[in-house]
């Protein structure tokens, strides 16, 4: 059948999303408020060794969003609804249930780095917290949240500020290529966590929820799938080479002097350089813009993820004795969160890394679907995952899991008492 | 009741009270429409070999199966190919329920005896369907009663599901004549919940007058990904069944080349009419107004208009028909007459006793806003648009399309999952 086919048409959807397409928009999450305290922390802590373990990271995204991608493209579907129709109540029950620990985990995490900007203003959590939940979930029940949306991305797009930095304080550019490509791990429980939450805020279960959605509800043709591919790819490339700058400017401003990161006021000490006495400024604007952003869209995808494979009544145009389950989980997921962040004297940086750590922990679970679909033939058909695709993809989920037993092993050979 | 769930992956015991495999699969007989008979048992593990059971060696099925026959009496069924394996196609699945006129998930399936053969009766999209495929049906009794609710099992007759898996065309059609029963706007509604695939090849089978009632229903986004997906020529004809209001709403969305294919392929009159909508803001009177009104000449009689009415195309392409527009020779507005006064009014007498001369009316470029503002303040069904420089009627805004700045019909389904 012949279709609609206008060269200019096409060619400029190629275009964008070749220059801003779903890839590069989940790609640009990995620098929220979670990872900008996960790569912080990590930089500052370990310096430059940490960077190879970015580089593994980057392989291992563009590998799993690759898949992420291609399924949606092929089938149409949601993860949830290919997870629900493939696998049945019990597993999605499973699958749902760590899809939704993960996301109330980062979505602490998002209200953590709000507090965050927040306290370094001046302003006591428990005004800042309750009031941007009520603000974006308002927003976004009101549907009016289109308007804020593009304030909230201006503000992010301040992680490019540590680009900047780097450049003006010249770091030793052949230890840092030297550090990259020869990987060092230490059998440490703080170093194990340092991993994993940076596993956890790179390769994350929404980050796959989210862009098969978004790629699948684009409706794409196969034929273009090549686009979407390149996305992913430079995308993923993208995000992973902020947050390798990230490692680079707190390594050489903070790991050189012996600090590491435990509160937001260090972390934006590296943007000094830079901003000068505007560094706290500078830094607590991309935090908060970058935890607004996610605040307003994290705890929605996951509902309606959920709802979708149980098949629940959802939607903001229903009402609320429409899709009861619907809107409880919505506003459940927010108020739990604020909750947590609200407890006295819980420390707001480190919980930003430890609930990465509890992504990264969860990641296999899904990684593990994720595999038996994308290698489903009756599923892809011609585009079931080639060989080195399952290789890659099956030695990072093993490695995930290694990592976590060994901070197990460690943990409780009471190397560190962290846990 | 016998539920499918409690089936699967049971024992079959054979005549003789031996076990003969495990059921695998249920096959019915997709021909009978209302409660389809069980055409074969599929089966796994049987060591002979025998996948297939036909449905007459069934003796019961439920508390166990077991089959009339010894083991080695069984003749293996072989399928005809109208079979619908429920394990395999329905469970789990999305399908439309055309009574509730909402897309549900299949939780379970409901099985019944009736006289010598069993029969499918109905599909469970209910929470206690979960519960039971999760082997948690008593704890949801007792949650139940502990709020004093009763768990209700919702189960939807199966005449009255509609199947929307598009790798199957006979089926489909089936479910197609099912859903164009249904009001288009409850059809929009859920096809916009529907991933692309599914939608394209559901509406692939609607004619096109039902598919423009259909799409003058839907979101932008869904207009688009329908008509992209379709051969220009059906989808220049399908524009040619919508108003032209919304045809040339759709046709300002699309980039210019597409829009001019689409208007070169569409009937003279037809395309004329969108061109001269297309050159008003959206936001005007011109943007919301319809070409098409009933409209008669002066100086008739009330018999003369109400047959000049019946043979007019533009009053029967006339989307409400409230007022009935009586335009001189240069097509000026000489005054209006409601219907109701046209029918009760003696039909010998002339036009003009019962019309109202002054008209309230508007301009094209007149605010939206404004239209609204006007239409609520006169109490008014529909307001005429004239064209300021030569008093020409060019169109009406009607009730419906103007109310839309308050309360717009094109609801954002889903909010942007978007960073």
């Amino acid at each position: 059948m012949k279709k609609i086919r206008i060269p200019g048409w096409l060619k400029r959807v190629g275009l964008y999303l070749a220059v801003l397409g779903p890839g590069l928009i989940t790609a640009s999450a990995d620098n929220d408020a979670p990872g900008i305290a996960t790569y912080s922390m990590a930089g500052s802590t370990y310096g430059y060794q940490f960077l190879s373990i970015i580089l593994i990271v980057t392989i291992g995204e563009v590998v799993i969003q690759e898949m992420a991608a291609r399924m949606g493209v092929v089938t149409g579907k949601g993860t949830a609804d290919l997870i629900r129709e493939r696998f049945g109540v019990k597993i999605t029950a499973f699958a749902m249930l760590a899809l939704l620990l993960a996301n109330l985990g980062t979505t602490v995490a998002q209200f953590a780095g709000i507090a965050a900007s927040a306290e370094l203003f001046g302003i006591s959590r428990y005004i800042a917290a309750p009031v941007a939940a009520i603000v974006v979930s308002l927003a976004v029940l009101r549907g009016s949240y289109k308007y804020i949306e593009k304030i909230l991305l201006i503000l992010s797009l301040s992680a490019i500020s540590y680009v900047i930095t780097v450049i003006l304080i010249r770091p030793p550019w052949e230890e840092v290529l030297r550090a990259t490509l020869v990987p060092q791990f230490e059998l440490e429980p703080n170093f194990i966590i340092a991993v994993l939450a940076t596993i956890g805020t790179t390769i994350t279960p929404w980050g796959i929820f989210y862009l098969q959605a978004s790629v699948a509800d684009k409706g794409l043709a196969v034929s273009d799938y090549k686009y979407t591919r390149l996305d992913v790819t430079f995308g993923a490339t993208w995000g992973n080479i902020i947050s390798a700058f990230i490692v680079i400017s707190t390594a050489a401003t903070l790991f050189v002097h012996g600090i590491a990161v435990e509160s937001a006021e260090q972390a934006a000490m590296v943007l000094e350089p830079l901003a000068g006495s505007w560094a706290k400024i500078l830094f607590s604007a991309g935090l908060l813009g970058a935890s607004l952003l996610a605040v307003a869209v994290l705890p929605l995808s996951t509902t309606y993820a959920v709802c979708e494979a149980f098949g629940f009544e959802r939607g903001l145009n229903r009402k609320f004795n429409e899709a009861p389950v619907f809107y409880f989980m919505y506003i459940g997921i927010i108020a739990i969160s604020v909750l947590i962040v609200l407890i006295p004297g819980i420390p707001l940086f480190p919980i930003m890394w430890l609930s990465q750590t509890l992504n990264a922990v969860l990641l296999p679970v899904l990684l593990v679907l994720v595999l038996k679909l994308t290698n489903n033939d009756q599923l892809m058909g011609d585009w079931k995952n080639k060989r080195f695709q399952n290789i890659l993809a099956v030695g990072l989920t093993v490695f995930i899991s290694l990592v976590t037993l060994a901070l197990l092993v460690t943990s409780l050979m009471g190397m560190s008492p962290i846990f | 009741m016998i539920y499918f769930s409690q089936l699967i992956n049971q024992n079959v015991w054979d005549g003789f009270g031996s076990v003969v495999g495990k059921l695998e699969d249920i096959l019915i007989d997709a021909t009978e429409k209302k409660m389809p008979p069980i055409a074969a048992l599929s089966l796994k593990n049987n060591p002979a070999g025998i996948k297939y059971i036909p449905a007459n060696q069934i003796a019961s099925l439920w508390p166990s199966i077991t089959l009339r026959v010894g083991v080695d009496r069984i003749r293996p069924y072989s399928p005809t190919g109208h079979e619908l394996p429920l394990l395999d196609r329905v469970l789990d699945q999305q399908i439309v329920d055309t009574e509730g006129k909402r897309l549900v998930r299949v939780n379970d399936l409901q099985l019944a005896r009736s006289r010598d053969q069993f029969v499918l009766t109905g599909v469970d999209v209910s929470g206690s369907g979960l519960l039971r495929r999760l082997g948690l049906e008593k704890f949801g009794r007792t949650i139940g009663s502990m709020f004093k609710k009763s768990q209700e099992t919702v189960v939807i007759p199966w005449e009255f599901v509609a199947s929307i898996e598009h790798d199957d065309p006979l089926r489909l059609s089936v479910s197609q004549n099912k859903l164009v029963k249904m009001p288009p706007a409850d059809i929009a509604a859920i096809v916009d919940e529907l991933d692309h695939h599914t939608t394209t090849a559901l509406l692939e089978g609607f004619d096109n007058e039902a598919l423009a009632d259909t799409l003058e229903e839907s979101s932008a986004d869904l207009q688009m990904a329908i008509l992209s997906h379709m051969t220009p020529e059906r989808a220049a004809d399908i524009l040619e069944e919508m108003d032209p209001d919304e045809a040339a709403d759709l046709l300002a969305d699309m980039p210019d080349g597409t829009s001019e294919t689409l208007l070169g392929l569409m009937e003279k009159e037809e395309a004329l009419d969108v061109r001269t909508l297309l050159t008003y803001p959206e936001d005007t009177a011109g943007g919301i107004m319809t070409t098409e009104f009933a409209n008669v000449p002066e100086n008739i009689t009330v018999r003369e208009a109400i047959d000049y009415l019946r043979n007019s195309e533009e009053a029967q392409e006339d989307e409400v028909m409230y007022y009935v527009h009586i335009l001189d020779q240069a097509e000026r507005l000489n005054g209006i007459i409601t219907l109701r006064d046209l029918v009760m009014a003696d039909p010998e007498r002339s036009l003009d006793q019962w019309k109202e001369p002054d008209v309230i009316s508007v301009e094209p470029l007149t605010p939206q806003n404004e239209v609204a503002y006007l239409i609520a303040k006169y109490d008014l069904l529909s307001i005429p648009v004239i064209d300021p420089e030569n008093n020409r009627m060019l169109g009406i805004v009607t009730v419906d399309d103007a109310i839309d700045v308050v309360l717009p019909t094109a609801w954002k389904k889903r909010l942007p999952r978007l960073f």
